[in-house]
């Protein structure tokens, strides 16, 4: 248990810490290999929420796809969107944004613990039927199971959507394009 | 046939005369650039009105259709959807597609050649299918959502020539002013939905609704929402002071200002509060009441001197709206209704006469290379010999405008006129100026149509006279002529009534209206037809001597008459009143940011470096970061208040976050 | 196991992070990364109540769906962010102001 815990705060730490030092950072890519970082404790931190399928497809797509097509188009891009790195590795903070965002985390955090102290009432009827995924089971069976059955109508039109997404941003990205 | 036609055979059949348009308008918006030619708009058009029609006889003040369906759930409030038919919707759902039509196949004609026809149809497609949706909705939701977009559809339209600079700000102004109604809308659903927990008509306004039900509901809270939905009828419908929008509308094609700016979507305001009418108390009633006597007189007032042969019409509709809105605003919906009916024939008739003659004008223009303006109507003039046609239509538009015996306006108006007397006996002295409002703006109407009439089609051939050259004129084209012949037909008496001179026998009326109120009780059923009648005559008399005859007794200056045809400086009173403080303003903050927070920042920046060489990592991290925060945050808050005419899309998030959050702070933690 | 309460926190701080990138950023990918911040955090808030959830799986199955979207709009947006480029010659979101009034 400690051990468990241990390692979770410890992915957290990553996650978050490297998230922050993305922002404040100015030279984009780095902030962009930081990204890459957050992601994968994220994947890690899916794992210890018993989603372990979830946490392959967030290495796969995110990591291995949305990261490398940044990457391909921030290199792709012409020299000028490179040269962003200005004196100092840290921008000033912007203070306005910083307050709005401290106070939205604030509350955030504030009603999350509220949440969690009195769990809704579904949760702690599932706690006490035992309905909750425990290491043992296998998710990606129950995952596949639903995704064919209950959640078939969804699946199709993700499917379909993501397939006019790609004709949509290959149509855009097309060089000499009707712009 | 009772039994063959069934229940839900009629609501299928409500559907798919809703449902075509909507199929049109696909068909145009899939089909591609080669997709031109109207016939799928007019043949969905025609489908709409035969199955509506067939659904009026065999539905009429009998049962009332509903079907509804659970759409999503908030909470334990589920939303529903589904359609509502009944007398109201059964009218509305036979004069959509009914003045439609004409429009449709006017357009052929009067669109001809012109680039953009694939757009123009599919706009006007998807315009009915708004509309007729509107008429038939169940809830206020999905109610509300047809009329947005009618609202869209209608922007689109007014900018449909979008390379005049005239008809890009027109649309802007039409939508922006329809904003603030739709907010009115907005706030009317929430209030509703939070005191009810529904938005289905049936179970709101029905017979044993919610409203109806005693102690429901807080009081104050139902007249905000009354007020609210009145507001949304008032720019809808353009009632003073929110009626700018409409003539300026007027930079779209004729076709569809007939259709849309005269007969239909403008009556929309009237529906709604039609629809909502068991909502509203004494004190939302009289403002219905003020406000639409106020807008008809002064529109009435300002048609009398304009010159633009549309604007004419235009500012004719307002003043016409606004003795529907008297109609609600005294409890007569079936009056009100009768009247959008009747005007939307005669109305809609005037603009495709007008819009006849300004496309012969134009013809004449481009042949001759002129460089006039084809809708000003001082230089028409002589047109009654060669387009003869487009002549007597006109006189019998103009008749049923002016309330002229035989007429369907004449029936509409005498019973609102009647009507409003009776209302105003029964409540205090004072509220008489009402009904004496609308009777002096009865008369005005009767003056600036036979004005617009007579300066159109008597006298002499102003433009050849003006340019030296003569100028033939010819006929409007069939196609053009017999959409207009067919909304003349509904002009007449015959179709309302067989009696031409009571409108008490009205069928309309009598399924719209309690019976009980269409007794001939007192004098005034009598008196106020004969006097208006007798007033408009005269005026008509002298507009002719005046217009016609060419015996032109004033000035054509002055005071008054500057006051009338600068729209009672309204426009500018806008542009001062509104337009100009708000920039002013915003101006004055950017300014006191410069100049007072600026400097003041300045000054402590000054003393804290003087004082903190030596924190210089500090300085400049943590209190340069926070200096200029103030700055920053004073500027921000200054940029928002500017509203937002940097275009800094960050900045509008996080003007936006910060109101969330406070509404977040403000619902949970005070 | 993990208590709820920290998955949700730690979801929490990624998406104030993620927010603040996006309302600060001068480059139009980083508040692109941002958008992808606060989208993962959402994730994680999926998967950390989807474990109470065995029978629907919803947790799980949109948690996959909220990926895979996040991966179209991302496709898309870049695309749109390489246009936007060619017009303005620039990638600062502050710069792209021609629509103001």
């Amino acid at each position: 248990m400690a051990i468990e815990l241990f390692v979770f705060y410890f992915l957290a730490f990553i996650a978050v810490g490297s998230a922050a030092l993305l922002v404040a950072m100015r030279n984009i890519v780095r902030s962009l290999f930081l990204f890459f970082l957050t992601l994968f404790a994220l994947a890690g931190l899916y794992v210890f929420a018993l989603a372990d399928f979830v946490a392959l497809a967030q290495v796969i797509i995110y990591v291995g796809g949305v990261l490398v097509l940044m990457l391909f188009a921030f290199m792709l891009s012409n020299k000028t969107l490179l040269n962003d790195v200005k004196e100092g590795t840290f921008g000033l903070p912007r203070w306005p944004a910083l307050l709005v965002v401290i106070l939205l985390g604030t509350i955030m955090g504030y009603t999350f613990l509220q949440f969690a102290s009195a769990p809704p009432q579904w949760i702690r009827d599932a706690e006490q039927e035992n309905r909750i995924i425990t290491t043992t089971d296998n998710t990606v069976h129950y995952l596949g199971v639903n995704t064919m059955t209950r959640y078939l109508l969804p699946f199709e039109l993700v499917s379909v959507f993501l397939m006019m997404a790609l004709m949509g941003a290959a149509h855009m990205a097309r060089k000499g394009g009707k712009s | 046939m009772e039994q063959f036609i069934t229940h839900k055979v009629m609501l299928v059949l409500a559907l798919i005369a809703v449902i075509a348009p909507f199929l049109a308008f696909l068909t145009y918006a899939l089909g591609g650039k080669r997709q031109k030619s109207g016939v799928v708009s007019t043949v969905a058009i025609a489908i709409s009105l035969l199955l509506s029609l067939f659904l009026a006889i065999s539905a009429w003040n009998r049962e009332l259709l509903h079907v509804r369906y659970d759409w999503f759930t908030i909470g334990t409030n589920t939303v529903t959807v589904g359609i509502l038919v009944n007398n109201l919707s059964l009218v509305m759902l036979v004069l959509v597609p009914l003045v439609a039509l004409p429009v449709h196949i006017y357009s052929f004609s009067y669109m001809k050649g012109d680039t953009g026809l694939r757009r123009y149809w599919m706009y006007l497609s998807l315009f009915c299918f708004a509309m007729l949706g509107l008429v038939v909705a169940d809830s206020l939701f999905l109610l509300y959502m047809c009329w947005e977009l009618v609202g869209f559809a209608s922007y689109l339209l007014i900018g449909f020539w979008y390379e005049r600079d005239a008809a890009i700000k027109a649309n802007k102004k039409a939508f922006l002013i329809n904003r603030l109604g739709d907010l009115g809308f907005l706030i009317g659903l929430a209030i509703l939905f939070s005191e009810f927990g529904t938005w289905d008509l049936a179970q709101l306004f029905g017979h044993d609704g919610l409203i109806a039900k005693e102690g429901g509901a807080d009081a104050s809270y139902l007249t905000w929402a009354g007020l609210a939905f009145f507001l949304a009828a008032m720019a809808k419908s353009a009632q003073f002071p929110l009626h700018i929008w409409l003539p300026d509308a007027m930079e779209g094609p004729t076709a569809v200002s007939s259709l849309i700016h005269a007969a239909t979507m403008v009556a929309a305001g009237v529906f709604l509060l039609a629809r909502v009418s068991p909502l509203f108390n004494d004190t939302v009633l009289m403002t219905i009441a003020t406000v639409g006597s106020i807008t008809a007189f002064v529109a009435a007032s300002i048609a009398l001197t304009q010159r633009d042969i549309k604007r004419v019409l235009a500012f004719s509709t307002i003043s016409q709206l606004g003795f529907m809105m008297v109609a609600i605003g005294i409890g007569q919906i079936g009056t009100a209704i009768f009247h959008l009916v009747t005007h939307a024939f005669f109305k809609c008739l005037l603009f495709l006469c007008a819009g006849a003659v300004i496309h012969e004008i134009q013809h004449q223009k481009e042949k001759h290379k002129l460089q006039i303006d084809p809708q000003d109507i001082g230089l028409m003039g002589g047109l009654r010999k060669t387009m003869p046609s487009t002549f007597v239509l006109s006189l019998i538009g103009a008749a049923a405008l002016a309330g002229l015996p035989l007429t369907a306006g004449y029936l509409s108006k005498d019973a609102l006129l009647i009507f409003a007397f009776e209302w105003a006996n029964y409540q205090a002295g004072f509220w008489v100026f009402i009904p004496l409002l609308l009777m002096i703006a009865s008369g005005m109407t009767a003056f600036y149509i036979a004005r617009w009439l007579f300066k159109i089609f008597y006298g002499q051939n102003r433009l050849s006279l003006s340019i030296g050259k003569a100028i033939h004129y010819h006929e409007a084209p069939v196609l053009m002529r017999w959409p207009m012949v067919l909304l003349a037909g509904c002009c007449l008496f015959f179709v309302f009534s067989y009696n031409p001179l009571v409108f008490e026998d009205t069928w309309l009326l009598n399924g719209l209206e309690r019976t009980d109120l269409l007794q001939r009780v007192n004098i005034y059923h009598t008196v106020i037809p004969a006097a208006i009648n007798s007033v408009s005559i005269v005026l008509i008399f002298l507009a002719w001597r005046w217009y016609a005859k060419g015996k032109y007794p004033l000035k054509g200056s002055g005071m008054l008459y500057d006051w009338s045809y600068h729209q009672y400086g309204l426009n500018r009173l806008y542009e001062k009143g509104v337009v100009k403080p708000l920039l002013f303003v915003s101006g004055a903050l950017y300014r006191f940011d410069v100049k007072i927070i600026d400097g003041l920042v300045l000054l402590v920046a000054n003393l804290v470096e003087l004082s903190g060489r030596l924190a210089a990592w500090v300085d400049r991290y943590v209190l340069d970061g926070a200096v200029n925060g103030v700055g920053n945050l004073a500027q921000g808050i200054g940029m928002l208040l500017r509203n937002g005419r940097k275009g800094k899309v960050q900045r509008y998030l996080l003007g936006m976050l910060i109101v969330f959050l406070l509404m977040i702070i403000y619902a949970n933690f005070i | 196991m993990i208590p709820l309460d920290h998955f949700l926190i730690v979801s929490a701080l990624l998406f104030a992070i993620g927010l603040y990138a996006t309302l600060t950023k001068k480059n139009t990918i980083m508040v692109l990364v941002g958008v992808e911040l606060m989208i993962n955090a959402s994730v994680l808030n999926l998967v950390a109540f989807g474990r109470y959830d065995k029978v629907l799986f919803g947790g799980q199955v949109f948690a996959l769906f909220v990926i895979v979207l996040a991966a179209a709009s991302v496709a898309v947006a870049l695309g749109i962010v390489l246009q936007v480029y060619r017009h303005f010659k620039s990638v600062d979101p502050t710069d792209f102001d021609s629509l103001k009034d």
